[in-house]
């Protein structure tokens, strides 16, 4: 204990001026020191009690001094010194003896004072330790009437301390629980058993339900008192809270999981935000396409009609960039909290904000690639106040939303890909075939089936097979690589074939290879094209120009040959005209004798005949290669006309021997028996006219096949190996050697070789120099009599 | 009427008349036409009979057509021309085109005669070239 150093002075020199103040007394009265004694004894003893035991035997010592020095002093009997000693022996004894039992007292008393002091401090810690518990404590009798209880009981029932002392555990348990909490308290009454816990919910001062855990347990009965249950209480909103965020995760991903698209997503997503973590409202803001500001791409109101007010105006506004709590969390990418929701609502919403009654709003971004793609906003009517661990949560549910979101967008792009793919595949008007590595054909397109004029199936096993071969050989006519051979690079074939109607075509197949996706070959596309159009105009096209061209070559030869035949047949004409004119002048100038005259009029007549004969066959043979000239067809028996030939020809044929050799069974043909005589007589009159010098001409018919052959042969001249191929062109006329000087139009073949293909026949001539010529030409037989002659050989 | 001989026979030449042509109705005009303005007419029926007679013969001229057998009758008349360059050769030709009157002349003929010819213009030009009779 504290003491000023005055009063520590006081006390501890009084006894030693007590002490002085007694021998002075002695010493002035001259008393014995058995009368002083007492008193000295009376100091020792006060001393010994109240000071230590140095102190007190100092005071005890002194005293006894003072005991002894006055008989000393008055040189007394040994008797009175020797009693003095006896009393300061008395003296020391005493103030050993109390000053030993002083310290036992003080002892004793330390110790006692210990104990309380640890009790107390135990009682306190124990104390801090039952009101620093994050559970609720107390103490209840064995009815469960509440005895004793911390703050914490206190506060998670939101109730004064003395208000619930007294109240039943069972009476503050919301009423579904109670029977079971009664029960439990009673299983603890009996003693049956010790401890007993249950999650129940507490109705707390304020009307809420508090979820708790509750564990009951008996203290067994001390000396100091009765058995008694311990209450403990565990505040499990948090731990729901806890649990309702990680379970609103875990729906998120859920539904993220089983969804397809963001559209089908977001509203189970949204309702799970709502209702997991007790949000009235929540909607998806997502960036327009221009990025300019945000719109509401979906909603989910799971409240009353008020917040549909402000969720309709949120459809038709538009915040910018860093404009209101979307804006902000997009600019941002932070999930942000909004205190003063109806304030600080985009302008264009304040209104119905608090028309709404909006209290609190949270807000956190969609994030993919590390850019914000939308921001779902959460809308509560009530005040509410966001933890740590719901903040987590949103980010972590934002960042998957946003992958789910690429994931499907991607996804949707494949699909939407693959879909206008199949949709040029099914829908092109170009065939397409997808064509495996060994050739074989896997799928087709309806337009390649249509072209091809083929079911699937008959294409599979044989049109594609017999377009492949088709294919191989007109790749080969090109010295071009076979269909597998050319795979890797494009390329482009056309080659004819047949549809399953037999109607063929000309195709333009393309022969794209595409890589898998390690650059292999995994299949073919073949695109087929039907180019018979194209293909049969430009073929026609290709005719027309060859035919032009040849026109041209024909055109020049005509040219050239026109010319010669004007001067040919002015040569003929004039050579005639000479005649004409220099004999009529004659006759017309007089003075001729009248056989002159008789004999010059029959040269003008001949020459004259000659220039009309000429003029008839070049109108002939104009009006037959025109194709205007007409047949007179009838029954023609060939070996009539040959004969009617021979005998017009003989009489001015004298130095000619004439042969026939007729089939006399040849049958009738259909022809112009004037026209075929024309032919028989131009032919012999050549055989004549080539064999200067007299020989045979020897005409023979036979029938060759459904043709009657006629063969007029001589033993003339013959023509030249050079000259053979001409000989039935127009003005051609063999004018070497010895057959110049013969007189022709040079159209008498040519008009020969007209006549006998206007009846369906054929001409030809063999010939050898010196030995003489044979012209072999053919007319069809009436059919009837072709038929009858097959029938008289079978 | 004077009559073709043989031998150099000179002066029975000088107003004979060579009519080469294998038209006979040509040569009969000729001869006819020629014997009455008082010429003598031989008359050679292809190219080389014309060139034989005109270099045995001599005569004091020559009618001649272009398209006889053997060899035409230009290619006689180079023949004749290279034996006796001064023989007056008058082509006398059914071909009767300027470009063969040019081609004609080209080849050496002393004049060109077409066909039909008027009976006055064949004598006039015999006369010419002959002398008249």
């Amino acid at each position: 204990m504290p003491m000023s150093w005055t009063r520590i002075l006081v006390r501890r020199a009084t006894p030693y001026a007590a002490l002085a103040s007694i021998l002075a007394v002695q010493a002035l009265a001259r008393t014995d020191a058995v009368v002083a004694f007492p008193l000295y004894l009376a100091v020792v003893l006060v001393v010994s009690l109240q000071q230590d035991r140095a102190e007190a035997f100092a005071v005890a010592a002194l005293a006894a001094v003072a005991v002894v020095i006055p008989p000393l002093a008055t040189s007394r009997g040994t008797a009175e010194v020797a009693s003095a000693i006896l009393l300061a022996a008395v003296l020391l004894a005493v103030a050993l003896a109390v000053g030993e039992l002083m310290r036992h007292a003080r002892a004793s008393t330390i110790a006692a004072q210990r104990q309380a002091d640890e009790m107390l401090a135990v009682d306190r810690r124990l104390h801090a330790l039952l009101e620093s518990a994050q559970v609720g404590l107390g103490l209840a009798d064995l009815e469960g009437r509440l005895t004793m209880i911390n703050d914490r009981l206190a506060a998670i029932l939101s109730r004064g301390r003395e208000e619930l002392l007294g109240t039943t555990v069972a009476g503050l348990t919301a009423e579904g629980d109670r029977p079971g909490v009664e029960e439990g308290l009673g299983l603890i009454r009996s003693g049956d058993i010790g401890k007993w816990e249950a999650m129940v919910e507490l109705v707390p001062a304020d009307g809420k339900r508090v979820p708790v855990g509750l564990f009951l347990s008996r203290i067994p009965s001390t000396v100091t008192g009765e058995p008694a249950i311990v209450v403990q209480l565990t505040d499990m909103t948090q731990r729901r809270r806890a649990d309702s965020i990680v379970e609103c995760l875990s729906t998120v991903r859920q539904v993220l999981v089983n969804s397809a698209t963001v559209d089908i997503a977001l509203p189970p997503i949204l309702a799970a935000l709502c209702s997991r973590l007790g949000w009235s409202a929540a909607q998806l803001w997502m960036p327009d396409a221009d990025r300019s500001a945000m719109r509401v791409r979906t909603a989910w109101n799971a409240s009353g009609p008020l917040l549909d007010g402000f969720l309709h105006a949120c459809r038709g506004a538009a915040p910018r960039k860093g404009e209101a709590l979307a804006g902000r969390v997009w600019k941002t990418g932070a999930v942000s909290a909004e205190e003063d929701v109806q304030g600080a609502a985009h302008h264009q919403l304040r209104a119905a904000a608090r028309m709404a009654g909006l209290q609190s709003a949270l807000a956190f971004p969609i994030v993919s690639a590390g850019e914000v793609i939308g921001v779902v906003e959460l809308l509560s009517d009530s005040h509410r106040t966001v933890d740590d661990d719901e903040v987590s949560m949103l980010a972590d549910a934002g960042l998957e939303i946003g992958q789910f979101i690429r994931r499907s967008e991607t996804a949707s792009a494949l699909r939407r890909s693959e879909a206008d793919h199949r949709a040029i595949f099914e829908r092109s008007p170009i065939g397409i075939a997808r064509i495996g590595g060994d050739g074989e054909l896997l799928e087709a397109n309806s337009a390649l089936l249509h072209i091809l004029e083929q079911d699937e199936e008959t294409m599979r096993m044989s049109g594609w097979p017999d377009l492949l071969r088709a294919y191989d050989q007109a790749a080969g006519r090109q010295h071009r690589a076979p269909f597998l051979g050319a795979i890797g690079e494009a390329s482009t074939l056309q080659v004819r074939a047949a549809t399953g109607a037999g109607n063929w075509l000309w195709l333009q197949l393309t022969a794209t290879s595409i890589p898998d996706a390690t650059g292999a070959p995994e299949h073919i596309l073949v695109m087929v094209e039907d180019v018979t159009a194209v293909r049969e105009t430009s073929d026609r096209l290709n005719e027309a120009l060859d035919a032009q061209r040849q026109a041209n070559i024909d055109l020049a030869k005509l040219d050239r040959t026109k010319s010669e035949f004007l001067s040919i047949v002015s040569h003929e004409f004039r050579t005639a005209l000479t005649g004409i004119q220099g004999f009529s002048e004659l006759i017309r100038d007089g003075g001729l004798e009248g056989d002159e005259v008789k004999a010059y009029g029959g040269y003008i007549f001949n020459d004259a005949h000659r220039v009309n004969r000429l003029i008839t066959d070049m109108l002939d043979l104009d009006r037959m290669e025109s194709g205007r000239m007409s047949m007179r067809s009838g029954d023609v028996d060939i070996n009539d006309v040959l004969m009617e030939a021979i005998s017009r020809a003989a009489p001015s044929a004298t130095s000619v021997e004439f042969k026939s050799d007729l089939d006399p069974r040849l049958p009738i043909v259909v022809g112009d028996r004037d026209r075929l005589i024309q032919v028989v007589s131009n032919i012999v009159n050549n055989a004549v006219k080539y064999s200067p010098d007299g020989g045979t001409v020897t005409i023979s018919s036979r029938v060759e096949g459904r043709f009657a052959l006629i063969s007029v042969t001589d033993t003339g001249l013959g023509i030249p190996p050079d000259e053979i191929g001409h000989v039935f062109e127009r003005f051609r006329r063999v004018r070497s050697g010895a057959a110049q000087s013969i007189p022709g139009t040079g159209l008498g073949l040519t008009i020969v070789k007209q006549i006998v293909e206007m009846h369906g026949g054929k001409i030809w001539v063999e010939s050898a120099v010196g030995h003489g010529s044979s012209f072999h030409f053919t007319i069809p037989l009436a059919p009837e009599s072709a038929n009858a002659l097959q029938l008289r050989h079978a | 009427m004077p009559e073709a001989t043989t031998g150099n026979g000179s002066a029975a030449s000088k107003y004979t008349v060579l009519v080469a042509d294998d038209n006979e109705v040509a040569q009969r005009l000729c001869k006819r036409v020629l014997e009455k303005a008082g010429y003598g007419v031989l008359i050679a029926g292809d190219g080389l009979q014309a060139v034989d007679i005109a270099l045995r013969e001599r005569p004091a001229m020559i009618l001649m057509d272009v398209a006889m057998p053997g060899i035409d009758g230009l290619e006689a008349m180079k023949r004749i021309k290279a034996e006796v360059p001064a023989m007056p050769i008058v082509i006398a030709s059914a071909h009767s085109m300027a470009s063969d009157r040019e081609r004609f002349l080209a080849a050496g003929a002393d004049s060109v005669l077409s066909k039909p010819f008027r009976l006055a213009d064949l004598v006039a030009m015999v006369q010419t070239l002959a002398g008249p009779k």
